[in-house]
C-alpha cells in the first residue's frame, strides 16, 4: 500500500452513530475471534500432538531472553515507586516505619504483576506477533495447513504453555528486583534501615492469591492476544508492522482491564484488609 | 544527503568470536550486547542532532500538511485507548489505595493520595506506554515499510530530504501527542478514581475533589507529570524513528524493528522516569 504517504486525512463527514456502530461491531467480531482462538488453544493443550522441545524453546525465547529487559525496567520502577511514595509521606507524616511494609504489600498484590505484565506484553507480545505475522506473509502458515498441522496447535500452544510458566517465574523475579532496588532507595534517600524496610507483616494469603491470579491471567492473555493478532496478519511488510502494533496495544489493554477485574474481585472477596 | 541511521547495521555484531570456554562465550555475548546498545544509542543521538538542526533550519523545512496528517493519525485516533486506559487506571489506583485508606480511616485523604500518584507518576507513565505501543510502533512500521519498499529511496531520487519530509513532522507529532494525551489522561484518571471511590468505598466525589484541590497537591506536581510526558515523547519519537529508518530485510525485518522499538521505548521510559523524578525532586 503505497498510500502511506497520502492517507490519514481527516474524513470529511461522519455520523457519530455510524462510527460508534462500526466500532461496536468491530469490537464484537474481534472479541469473538479472540475467544475462538482461546478455546481452540485450550482444546489443543488438552488433546493436541506435542512437538518435542517446542515448548522448551519458547520458554527460552520468552523467559531467558526477557530477563535482562525485565530486570532493568523493574529495577528502575522499584526506585521510582519508593522515591515518589517517600516524597508523598514526607508531606504529611514524616514517619517512614510502614513504608516498606506497605510497598511490599502493594508489590505482591498488584505492582509486580501488573507492571511486569505490561513489560512482558511489550517484549513478548511484540515478539510473538512479529514472528507469526512474518510466517503468515511468507506463506509458511499456508504450508503448515497443507501439512495438516493447525497453526494454533503448532505455533500458539507452545507459546501459550511457555508464557504461562515463564510469566509467573519472571514476575516473581521482577518483584524481587523491584523490592531490592526499593530497599536501597529507601536506605539512601530517606535513611530507612533495611531491617525496618523488610517488613512482611501486612502480607496475607489474599494478597498472594491475588498476585498469583494476575500472573496466570496475564501469562495466558499475552500469547492468545498476540497470537491472534499475528495470525490475522494480511498484506506484506506493513501488515506485519500493523499486526505487531495491534499485539502490543491489545495485550496491554487486556492486562489493564484484567487488572481492574481481578482487583475488584479480590477487594470484594478478601475485603479491604 | 543519505540518512546515516539507515546505513548502520542493526543488532549485535556476529558474536561468538571468543568461542571455546563457556566463560569466553558469556563475555562475548555480554560485550556484543553492550556494543549493540551503544550502537543504538549512538544512532539515536545522531538522528536527534539532525532532527534538531532541521527544526531550527532557516528557511523552515517542516512539511505542514504532513505534520497535520500525523497529528490526526497519532493524536485523534489514539483518543479511545487513552480514555479506556485512563479510566481503568483511576479505578485501579483507588482499589490499591483502599486497604491503606481503610486501615487509617483516612477517607478524606483518598483524593490527595490517588491524585498525587496519578498526576506525578501513573498517568504519564501508562499513557506513555500505551502511546509507545500504538503510535511509536505504528510509526516504525510505517517508516520501515517505506524503507523496505524503497519509497524512501524514491524520495531521495526526487531530491526530497526524507528527514525533513518524514521524520521531522512525525517527531513533532509524537511529542505533541503524548503531551496532550497526558493532559486528557490526568483528568480522566482523576474522574475514574473519584467515581470508583464512590462505588467501592462510599467516599463522596466532593470529598475526593476537596482532597485533590485542598492545597496538598500543587501545580508543581501537575507540571512534574507534564515535563515527564515531554521527555517520554522524545524517547518514543527517537526510538521509533531510529528503528524505522534502520529497518532491513523485508517483512520479517519490519516486525523485528517494531519489536525493537517497543522494547527500547519501554526501557528508555522507565530509566529516564527515574532520573527525571530524581532531578525534579
Amino acid at each position: 500500500m503505497s498510500s502511506d504517504l497520502a492517507d490519514g486525512a481527516p474524513p470529511r463527514r461522519s455520523s457519530v452513530v455510524r462510527d460508534l456502530g462500526a466500532a461496536g461491531i468491530d469490537l464484537f467480531v474481534g472479541a469473538r475471534a479472540l475467544y475462538g482462538v482461546f478455546v481452540q488453544t485450550l482444546y489443543y493443550v488438552a488433546r493436541g500432538r506435542r512437538e518435542r522441545g517446542a515448548t522448551v524453546r519458547q520458554m527460552h525465547a520468552i523467559g531467558n531472553q526477557s530477563l535482562f529487559f525485565v530486570s532493568i525496567t523493574m529495577g528502575f520502577i522499584g526506585m521510582i515507586l519508593v522515591y515518589q511514595s517517600g516524597l508523598q509521606i514526607k508531606r504529611v507524616i514524616p514517619d517512614f516505619s510502614l513504608l516498606g511494609a506497605t510497598y511490599l504489600e502493594l508489590l505482591v498484590r498488584d505492582l509486580a504483576a501488573s507492571l511486569g505484565g505490561l513489560m512482558l506484553a511489550t517484549r513478548v507480545g511484540a515478539g510473538i506477533a512479529a514472528e507469526i505475522g512474518s510466517m503468515v506473509v511468507t506463506e509458511q502458515i499456508d504450508a503448515l495447513r497443507m501439512c495438516a498441522a493447525d497453526p494454533i496447535d503448532f505455533l500458539v500452544v507452545p507459546r501459550f504453555l511457555a508464557s504461562l510458566t515463564m510469566t509467573v517465574v519472571l514476575i516473581v523475579w521482577a518483584g524481587t528486583v523491584a523490592f531490592a532496588t526499593g530497599a536501597i532507595t529507601a536506605e539512601v534517600a530517606f535513611d530507612v534501615p533495611l531491617r525496618t524496610f523488610c517488613n512482611m507483616s501486612l502480607i496475607d494469603w489474599g494478597d498472594v492469591l491475588t498476585g498469583l491470579a494476575k500472573c496466570f491471567a496475564y501469562g495466558a492473555a499475552i500469547p492468545i492476544v498476540s497470537g491472534y493478532c499475528g495470525l490475522s496478519t494480511f498484506g506484506g511488510s506493513e501488515g506485519v508492522g500493523w499486526a505487531t502494533t495491534r499485539a502490543v496495544v491489545n495485550s496491554s489493554l487486556a492486562i489493564i482491564i484484567l487488572n481492574a477485574i481481578i482487583s475488584t474481585a479480590s477487594l470484594l472477596v478478601f475485603g479491604a484488609t | 544527503m543519505p540518512a546515516p541511521a539507515a546505513d548502520v547495521p542493526r543488532g549485535a555484531p556476529d558474536g561468538g568470536g571468543a568461542g571455546g570456554s563457556p566463560l569466553g562465550a558469556a563475555a562475548a555475548s555480554t560485550g556484543a550486547a553492550f556494543i549493540a546498545i551503544a550502537h543504538t544509542a549512538g544512532g539515536m543521538g545522531v538522528l536527534f542532532g539532525q532532527v534538531v538542526r532541521r527544526l531550527f533550519a532557516w528557511p523552515p523545512v517542516l512539511d505542514y500538511p504532513e505534520l497535520r496528517r500525523n497529528l490526526y493519525k497519532m493524536a485523534v485516533k489514539s483518543l479511545p485507548i487513552v480514555i479506556v486506559t485512563a479510566l481503568f487506571t483511576g479505578v485501579i489506583t483507588v482499589i490499591q489505595a483502599a486497604p491503606i485508606i481503610k486501615r487509617y480511616g483516612a477517607e478524606g485523604l483518598l483524593g490527595w493520595g490517588a491524585g498525587f500518584a496519578t498526576l506525578r507518576e501513573v498517568a504519564p507513565l501508562l499513557t506513555a506506554l500505551m502511546i509507545s505501543g500504538r503510535v511509536g510502533a505504528n510509526n516504525t512500521a510505517e517508516l520501515g515499510t517505506m524503507l523496505v519498499t524503497e519509497q524512501i529511496d524514491a524520495l531521495r531520487a526526487l531530491a526530497i530530504d526524507p528527514l525533513s519530509f518524514l521524520v521531522l513532522p512525525r517527531f513533532i507529532a509524537i511529542v505533541v501527542t503524548l503531551f496532550t494525551m497526558t493532559l486528557y489522561a490526568d483528568a480522566l484518571a482523576l474522574f475514574g478514581a473519584a467515581y470508583s471511590g464512590l462505588a467501592l468505598l462510599q467516599i463522596e466525589p466532593v470529598s475526593f475533589y476537596n482532597g485533590v484541590t485542598g492545597g496538598l497537591i500543587t501545580l508543581g506536581d501537575v507540571a512534574n507529570g507534564l515535563i515527564k510526558s515531554i521527555v517520554f515523547g522524545l524517547v518514543i519519537a527517537l526510538s521509533s524513528c531510529h528503528f524505522g529508518m534502520s529497518t532491513t530485510g523485508g517483512a520479517p525485518g519490519v516486525g523485528k524493528s517494531v519489536n525493537a522499538t517497543v522494547v527500547a521505548s519501554a526501557a528508555g521510559i522507565f530509566v529516564l522516569d527515574y532520573f527525571v523524578s530524581f532531578i525534579l525532586g
